[in-house]
C-alpha cells in the first residue's frame, strides 16, 4: 500500500468521459489547463487513454445510450482509480432526471458494476475550477 | 407593400389546391396554415415541394390527444412566407404515406417521429432509429402524452444491442 501512496501523491492522470453530458462540464474541464490554474504543474494531466488513467472525471448524467460504454472504460481502468461525479448532473442527474432516456446519476450506475468504487462528488453547473482541484485531493486523501 | 404579394399567393394556392385540402387560412403575413387529410398529404406537400418552390424546414409532430398532428413547415423564400400543412392522424390508423419515398430531405424527420411518437411512414426506405438509444424498448414512444417516466426502467433496456 506504500507504493500505492506514494504513487498516487503526484501525477494523477485524468482520463475524460462524457456521459451524456450538455457540454458546459467538459469545456469547463479545459479551463483547468490554462495558464491561470494550469494543473499540470502538480501533474494532473488528461491521458487519452483509460487504461493509463489513475482518475476517471465523468460529466454528465448517464444515458441508456453511454451506460454500457461507461461501463466499459470503467473496467478498462487499473484500479484502485477514482471516480469523479463531476458537475450537478453526474451528482444527482440534475434538471435531466425525469427525462425517458436517464438510467441514473454516475454512482447509482457506478454502484451496480462495483459496489466498492471511490466517487468525489463536485457539485455546480459547472463547477468552478478551484472546486475541481479540491475535489479531486479530496478524493485521493481518501484512497 | 410585400402585403398584395402574399395575398396573391394565397389566392393562387386556394385555387390550386381546392378539391385536396379541408381549410387554408393566413392568420398572419407571412404565414399560410393548410389543413388536410392524411391520405391527401404527400400530393399537397409535393406540390408545394415541386411545383411551388417551397424548401423544406422541418416537420414536427405533437400527440394531439385525439390523434397525432404532423405539420410540415414548408419556406416559400422568395416571398418570405412560411406554409404549414397540418394534417391530423388518427389513433386507430396511425400510418401515412412517406414523403421521403420521393423527397431524400424528409427521410430524417420522418424516422424521428417514427420513434417517437410511434406513427408509422408507408414505404419510407429506411427506417432505423435515429436518436433514440439502440436498447430503448420496442413499442414505447417517448413524447406521446400517455407516456408516464415509469414506463421504461432500468430493466426494460436491452444492452445487448447497444452494440458493446
Amino acid at each position: 500500500m506504500d507504493i500505492l501512496k506514494k504513487s498516487f501523491k503526484k501525477s494523477i492522470w485524468v482520463f475524460h468521459l462524457s456521459t451524456a453530458a450538455c457540454n458546459n462540464c467538459d469545456i469547463e474541464v479545459l479551463e483547468l489547463l490554462t495558464p491561470k490554474y494550469d494543473v499540470e504543474r502538480f501533474g494532473i494531466k488528461l491521458v487519452g487513454s483509460p487504461r493509463h488513467a489513475d482518475a476517471l472525471l465523468v460529466c454528465g448524467s448517464v444515458n441508456a445510450h453511454a451506460k454500457p460504454r461507461f461501463l466499459e472504460v470503467y473496467r478498462q481502468t487499473p484500479k484502485p482509480c477514482l471516480v469523479v461525479a463531476f458537475g450537478s448532473c453526474g451528482c444527482s442527474s440534475g434538471i435531466f432526471r425525469d427525462s425517458y432516456s436517464i438510467v441514473g446519476p454516475v454512482d447509482k450506475v457506478l454502484k451496480e458494476e462495483d459496489p466498492d468504487a471511490k466517487i468525489v462528488y463536485i457539485p455546480g453547473c459547472p463547477p468552478k475550477p478551484e472546486a475541481m482541484i479540491e475535489g479531486i485531493i479530496k478524493g485521493l486523501e481518501a484512497i | 407593400m410585400s402585403n398584395k404579394k402574399n395575398e396573391k399567393v394565397m389566392k393562387d394556392l386556394k385555387k390550386k389546391l381546392k378539391n385536396k385540402i379541408i381549410d387554408i387560412a393566413q392568420p398572419r403575413e407571412k404565414r399560410i396554415y393548410i389543413s388536410v387529410e392524411p391520405e391527401k398529404t404527400p400530393e399537397v406537400v409535393e406540390y408545394l415541394f415541386y411545383k411551388y418552390r417551397c424548401k423544406l424546414c422541418t416537420a414536427t409532430g405533437i400527440d394531439m390527444r385525439e390523434g397525432i398532428e404532423i405539420i410540415y413547415h414548408l419556406a416559400k423564400e422568395d416571398k418570405n412566407m412560411v406554409i404549414n400543412v397540418k394534417t391530423l392522424i388518427p389513433y386507430s390508423k396511425l400510418e401515412i404515406e412517406s414523403i421521403g419515398k420521393k423527397i431524400k430531405a424528409f427521410r430524417w424527420i420522418e424516422r424521428e417521429i417514427n420513434e417517437m411518437l410511434g406513427v408509422t411512414f408507408r414505404g419510407h426506405p429506411d427506417m432505423r432509429r435515429l436518436i433514440l438509444a439502440d436498447s430503448f424498448p420496442e413499442g414505447k414512444y417517448p413524447l406521446r402524452k400517455s407516456f408516464k417516466n415509469s414506463d421504461v426502467t432500468d430493466e426494460d433496456y436491452d444492452y445487448e444491442r447497444s452494440g458493446i
